[in-house]
């Protein structure tokens, strides 16, 4: 029998210098400064603002030659002028048509494989042999052979996006419906639904964080296969059909090439703007009236 | 005020008795499966099958309809090609060479992003910079970067470095960042309470308690350093001296050895197959799966 520590008591005692309680401020009206500087939208506006600032004058008073950093205005003035005049409009459309053609044909050969995946065992064998060896291939890699096979011209280029879509896209699709739990499918079976039914009414709304989530990452993939195709080959694809072709990425590559660097900044922002416009808009949208109104993620 | 409803009549339905049931008869409640049965529910077995099933299409396809070696070499061709440049050519020293490119990359971007991440948990300053950035800067897929960075660094590995910590930064930083901010309060009192302050604070308790969302960044980060490094080395690689990977790629289709082309794509999914299974994989296994924060 192993005995126990003697309980240590310790003395009782009266604190004597103790200061007598003072109310502080328990609740403060906020000063105007503070209540602007508590902005979200403020504080990151400054940022950005002081951000813009600093290569402004970084550029004017280091005097670093406009090939190597151009000045934030003369790379605004670019932006403005190629929106205006130049062709980055018909260039942002050209872009953004080949990279819709790609990742809708993409989505369907991902459904129609997700389909052949969940109905039978093979078939999801299948899909996971395929997702593992290829999606760690880069689209790009394809490009070479799509060119020989293709040609040059946007159908090699779509063809590398229908790389870059397909296997994130069935891939997630896949392990979203597979991981919809019993309960629901039985509840919809409760509910008679069956085939289509089933899966447009049951399947597709309990994996829809998962499919959301493939999209997205298939259209980071497509958009970064598509602006490296046009930098690599976007001259051999514009030359090849018409002067008014070629894409973003081509419009950085070409000005880079003249050494217009203002334009080759304005054709970057173009790029971020572009994708923050899908990233932000498009598909914050589509999370905050389906998962998020569904409770299916937080914030 | 008071309605009453009246409920409705109950319905009996009559007693009967079903006179045309047959004999009750057990099936069969366990049967021993065969051995072809037992085989093809082996996972790898199926797998194995699948595999060999496509390689034999392949190599069936391009030898029965005797298509040009030029437009698609048969597999067994692509296969010789592969072991042939690998120990007697000098892809090995590409494949090298490419790797070596990409840990300076992935090291470099892993390091500013922790420097990132430290300033941005430490200040609210620092997390709307963060904020700021990484929504600007993670749309802009980092080869577009490339024209600007062959300006600043010339042609060679330095400009292919900095290509990569664009790709790693804005990816890690992201996912961290948002990983931090997610640790419960709960935990943060724990690690208050433990008398844990700065760099022991981050390293004790936001790292480990982050640790999913922070391999998820790595994970990102690793796809799209690897995608942008072979498309980086497809157009400039061969500026660099030696060239990588993806500047063989290049050269094979430029030669038109498509032959050359399929070794270099094999090399490809070899290196991302082993990154991501073996690599990636048994450090979720070590970490977060061990932890039960990931099944």
């Amino acid at each position: 029998m192993s005995t126990l520590p003697q309980t240590v008591v310790r003395p009782e005692f009266e604190a004597d210098d103790l200061a007598t309680a003072s109310h502080a401020d328990v609740a403060r009206k906020l000063t105007l400064w503070e209540r602007i500087v508590d902005l979200d939208g403020v504080r990151k506006l400054t940022i950005l603002v002081a951000l813009m600032l600093a290569w402004e004058i970084y550029t004017r008073v280091s005097g670093v030659s406009e090939f190597i950093l151009p000045k934030f205005s003369d790379t605004a003035a670019a932006l403005y002028d190629s929106l205006v005049n130049d062709q980055l409009l018909i260039m942002i459309k050209n872009s953004i048509s080949v990279l819709l053609t790609g990742y809708a044909i993409g989505l369907v050969i991902a459904t129609l494989l997700t389909t052949v995946a969940i109905m039978t065992r093979f078939g999801s064998d299948i899909l996971s042999t395929l997702t593992a060896m290829l999606n760690p291939l880069p689209a790009i890699a394809l490009l070479p052979l799509a060119l020989l096979w293709f040609g040059l011209g946007s159908s090699s280029v779509v063809f590398t996006l229908l790389h870059s879509v397909i296997w994130p896209v069935a891939l997630n699709a896949h392990t979203g419906f597979m991981g919809v739990s019993e309960t629901q499918r039985m509840v919809g079976r409760n509910y008679g639904l069956r085939g289509v039914m089933y899966v447009a009414k049951l399947l597709i709304p309990a994996a829809f964080p998962s499919i959301l989530m493939g999209l997205k990452i298939g259209w980071a993939y497509a958009w970064r296969t598509l602006i490296a195709a046009e930098l690599v080959f976007g001259g051999a694809i514009a030359d090849t059909s018409g002067e008014q072709s070629g894409g973003l990425g081509w419009f950085v590559f070409a000005n880079q090439m003249d050494m217009q660097i203002p334009y080759v900044f304005a054709g970057l922002f173009t790029v971020i703007l572009v994708g923050v416009i899908v990233e932000s808009l498009i598909f914050s949208t589509i999370e905050a009236k389906t998962i998020r109104r569904w409770g299916m993620q937080s914030s | 005020m008071s309605t009453t409803k009246t409920l409705a009549e109950p319905v009996i339905r009559p007693e009967f008795v079903n006179e045309n049931i047959t004999d009750a008869h057990t099936g069969d409640v366990a049967v021993q499966l065969s051995f072809i049965e037992k085989i093809w529910n082996i996972n790898g077995v199926r797998k194995a099958v699948i595999l060999l099933g496509l390689v034999g299409l392949w190599q069936g396809y391009t030898v029965g309809f005797d298509v040009e070696p030029l437009m698609f070499p048969s597999f067994v061709f692509s296969l010789k090609t592969l072991i042939n440049d690998l120990f007697q050519g000098d892809l090995i020293w590409k494949v090298w060479f490419s790797i070596k490119v990409l840990i300076y990359g992935y090291g470099a971007g892993m390091a500013i992003a922790a420097v990132l991440v430290l300033w941005g948990t430490s200040s609210r300053l620092g997390g709307d910079f963060i904020a700021m950035a990484t929504a600007m800067f993670n749309p802009l897929p980092s080869i577009a970067m490339l024209p600007l960075a062959m300006l600043w660094f010339g042609l060679g590995t330095s400009s292919l470095v900095f290509v990569l910590v664009h790709a790693v930064l804005w990816a890690v930083a992201l996912n961290t960042h948002s990983g931090f901010k997610n640790v419960s309060t709960t935990l943060r009192m724990i690690g208050e309470n433990y008398g844990l302050k700065g760099v022991p604070f981050v390293v004790k308790i936001l790292v480990p308690a982050a640790l999913p969302s922070i391999m998820t960044g790595m994970k990102v980060g690793w796809a799209f350093a690897w995608r942008t490094l072979i498309g980086a080395e497809l157009v400039f690689g061969a500026s660099s001296g030696s060239g990588g990977l993806g500047w063989y790629i290049f050269e094979s289709s430029q030669n038109i050895e498509t032959e050359g082309v399929f070794a270099g794509l094999f090399m490809v999914i070899l290196i991302g197959i082993t990154i991501e299974n073996l690599l990636f994989r048994n450090i979720e296994l070590r970490t977060v799966a061990r932890w039960g924060m990931q099944r």
